[in-house]
Parts: C-alpha cells; sequence; structure tokens
C-alpha cells in the first residue's frame, strides 16, 4: 500500500460502510438491491451524513456574522487607515489586523480549513471505491466494508442504462462507450458545473461587502468563476458518474445554504444586507446594526484595549 | 548553501546538484502549494480563521523548515483550523538562522506573512533614499 492509500483506507472503509447502510436501508423499504438506482440514493445517502455532520459548523459561522456587527467601528477605522494603500504588503497588514481584531473580540467569520479539508479525502476515497468497483469485481475481493456481493452487485447495477463506475473518457478509450453513459456523464458534468457556478456567482454579486470586491483577490476570484468550469469540465470526462452524482448533491446543498445565507444573515455591507434591512424595515423590524449597537454599547466601552492593541504590534514590528 | 563559494569550479558543481537534489521534494510541495493557492484557494474564498492562512503558513513553512519539518508544522496548523479554535495571529516559528536585513534575499512568501516587519523595512529604505 502506498503512502495515500494508507491514509485513505479508513475514510475508504468510512465511505463504503456508510453507503451499504444506505443501500440496505433503502433495500429494507422495498427497493431492488441490484438497481443503479438505490446505489445512486445510497451515494447521495453519503453526502447528506457528510453535510449534516458539518452543520455545527456551518451553525458556528453563522453565530460569528452576527458578532462582526459588534466591531464594525473598529473594522471602520482598520479600513479608513489602509485606505487606498492598495500593494500586496499593506493589505497584507490590513488582513493581520483585521485578524488580530477577530481574536480580540472573540468572533471570527471563517469557517476555518479542517472541516473543509476533510470532506476531500472522502471524495478521493469515494473516487476510488467507485473506479475500483470493476476491478475488485475481477479480483473476487470486496472494498472496504463493502463485501465481494455487494462489489458484485454493485459493479453490475446501472442507471438509465449507464453502470456508476462508468466515466466518459475512459469508455470512450476504452471502445465501450454507449449512449447512455454519454448522455448521462454530459448532463452530470454540466449539472456540477452549473450549481458550482452559480453558487459562486451568488456569493460574488450578493454577499461581498464592497471592501471585499475592490480587495486584492478580487480580478483572480472573478477570473476563477469562469476558468472553474473549464477546470470541472475536463475533469469530469474523467469522473465516473458515481463521483459526478456526489459532487453535484454536495454543489447542491452548498447552494441551498447559501441561499439561506444571503436570505437570512448577509454579510455586513454587501448588496444581500442592504436587501436584507430593506425588508426589515418593510415588516416594521428594527435595523439589525442599529440594534445590536445599543445593546452592546455598555460592554463595548471598556476596552481600552483598543488603544493599547496597535501598540504592542507597531513596538513588535520596530523590534524585528 | 554558500559554502560552496570556497572551492574550485568541481566541487562548487558537486555541491550545487547536491543542493538541487536535497531540494527535490521541498521545491515539488512549493510548487504544489503554490498551485493550491492560485487554483483551489479562489474556489472556497477566505476560509482560514488565522493570520497567515493555511495554505500560506504551509507554504512559508515548506520554504523555511524544508519539505519534513515544514509538512510537519503545516499539518500541526490545520488540525488548529478548526470552528472552535477562536483563530487570530499564528506565525511560523522562525528558524534559527533567520536574517530579515536584506529584503530582496527574503522569499516573497515569508515578507507577505510578514507585513509589518517588511512594511517597516521598506519605508526605512525609502526614507534612506531621500535623504
Amino acid at each position: 500500500m502506498g503512502f495515500f492509500d494508507t491514509i485513505l483506507f479508513p475514510f475508504k472503509w468510512l465511505v463504503s460502510w456508510i453507503m451499504v447502510q444506505f443501500h440496505d436501508g433503502l433495500t429494507f423499504l422495498g427497493l431492488d438491491a441490484a438497481s443503479g438506482v438505490t446505489w445512486t440514493l445510497a451515494i447521495i445517502g453519503l453526502v447528506l451524513v457528510i453535510r449534516a455532520a458539518l452543520i455545527p459548523v456551518f451553525v458556528k459561522q453563522i453565530k460569528a456574522q452576527r458578532g462582526m456587527q459588534a466591531l464594525q467601528p473598529d473594522m471602520k477605522k482598520l479600513q479608513a487607515k489602509y485606505k487606498g494603500k492598495t500593494d500586496q504588503l499593506s493589505r497584507q497588514a490590513m488582513g493581520q489586523e483585521q485578524m488580530a481584531l477577530y481574536k480580540e473580540h472573540g468572533t471570527n467569520p471563517f469557517s476555518a480549513c479542517l472541516p473543509m479539508l476533510i470532506q476531500m479525502p472522502f471524495f478521493f476515497s469515494l473516487f476510488q471505491v467507485l473506479s475500483g468497483v470493476a476491478k475488485a469485481n475481477a479480483d473476487n475481493v470486496g472494498i472496504g466494508a463493502m463485501t465481494h456481493d455487494q462489489v458484485v452487485q454493485f459493479d453490475e447495477a446501472t442507471i438509465f442504462g449507464a453502470r456508476l463506475s462508468d466515466a466518459l473518457l475512459p469508455s470512450l478509450q476504452g471502445g465501450n462507450l454507449t449512449v447512455a453513459i454519454a448522455f448521462l456523464s454530459i448532463i452530470m458534468i454540466l449539472a456540477m458545473i452549473a450549481s458550482q457556478f452559480i453558487t459562486q456567482k451568488q456569493i460574488m454579486s450578493k454577499n461581498m461587502s464592497e471592501e471585499a470586491m475592490q480587495g486584492p483577490f478580487m480580478k483572480q476570484q472573478k477570473m476563477m468563476l469562469y476558468v472553474l468550469p473549464l477546470v470541472f469540465g475536463i475533469g469530469g470526462v474523467n469522473f465516473p458518474i458515481g463521483v459526478l452524482i456526489y459532487w453535484t448533491t454536495t454543489n447542491l446543498w452548498t447552494m441551498g445554504q447559501q441561499f439561506f445565507v444571503i436570505r437570512r444573515m448577509p454579510t455586513p455591507g454587501s448588496p444581500a444586507y442592504r436587501e436584507y434591512q430593506k425588508r426589515r424595515e418593510a415588516k416594521g423590524l428594527p435595523l439589525l446594526g442599529a440594534s445590536k449597537k445599543k445593546t452592546e454599547e455598555e460592554p463595548e466601552v471598556i476596552p481600552e484595549v483598543k488603544g493599547q492593541r496597535s501598540q504592542p504590534q507597531r513596538k513588535n514590528r520596530k523590534k524585528k | 548553501m554558500n559554502s560552496s563559494q570556497t572551492q574550485g569550479s568541481a566541487p562548487k558543481r558537486l555541491t550545487a546538484v547536491m543542493n538541487f537534489f536535497w531540494h527535490v521534494p521541498r521545491n515539488i510541495l512549493i510548487i504544489v502549494l503554490k498551485l493550491y493557492r492560485r487554483v483551489v484557494s479562489p474556489m472556497y474564498g477566505q476560509v482560514c480563521r488565522f493570520f497567515p492562512s493555511c495554505s500560506a503558513y504551509a507554504l512559508e513553512a515548506v520554504t523555511v523548515h524544508g519539505a519534513v519539518k515544514g509538512s510537519w508544522f503545516a499539518m500541526r496548523r490545520i488540525v488548529r483550523c478548526h470552528p472552535w479554535n477562536s483563530g487570530g495571529i499564528d506565525h511560523v516559528p522562525a528558524p534559527v538562522h533567520v536574517n530579515w536585513d536584506d529584503p530582496s534575499t527574503v522569499p516573497l512568501i515569508v515578507q507577505l506573512n510578514h507585513p509589518h516587519v517588511f512594511l517597516a523595512k521598506q519605508q526605512e529604505t525609502q526614507s534612506r533614499n531621500s535623504a
């Protein structure tokens, strides 16, 4: 076993185990055990489990967004300090001070790297499970928690005439490309790209503050908006249909979450936020920023830390 | 790295070759990390709760400490970067032989991860030039 296989082994086991559980459950409910539909639903079940496990992360992030109101005054000061300074070092310096500010207020709007990175081994494992099915069938072995019988069943299960482990380009190269594989792959690739694109576009056009939109990363991000569909299109022709299903489902989940965020707790200073405030006004509810300030002004007065905070940094700067 | 300058050209070339191979793992990781920062990072926007961000931290760690130690630092940072950590400023541990006096010799990522240090240096040189 190679280095990556060793790392992926537990994930592979878990991925296949979750899928088998869903498959058995659905079979128990009366679905055909050998049907590709049942295995497709098992893959969707896997997505639901992984994304549901990440809900606490999402909730944490939403709560942090609310806390952002309290540090708006400090943030404004910081923005004024770096106004017009567009060189890379200054932007970085601003980023650093911003982080210090979040830390000081005990709130952080970002969701952290670990939850994002932890999804990757799951994805690679699924990829390995799906692309390894044909080989495991031939070698007479199981995969992870899947028994050999289940592997055979999975390998032979078809949805709309295509197997879940079929991929567009490898089938084409192998000379066994069918209309079903081509059709289903292309539909799924388009769905995957569309869901990704819409989510990204939504975030960029609605849920970014003006400062972020004028920030140094915006140009790059705008370019990626159009480059990524290309990358996924090229990558997608190599993906088994099962992986495409996984990816599209998880994208749709992200999209749903994003719609919720844009509607209910938009980033302060973004177009979505202004719409949100308008809706609140129309309903006669107090504006979010105004109502928060009054309650939080009193504890906020105490931190003379504000003045102190920038000082130790400056000393530090000179020391080095 | 500079020890080769004292000897003749043959050993010099040998050290250069050895250096090249010694740094292959590190340089591969640097390329991978730079690609990640170019291609994957923009997909997610900012998610990191720290300054420098995890990928910037990893790039600096690997650049400064090499493939093995750098990866170890990077891994520990990623494990720290979870929603229940309040985040904030968290720099790569500086190596013993750090020399930041001449910014032109410092890798860009190190400069970007210590903006205040190098902004100050920039101002120093600017005021020196104008004086």
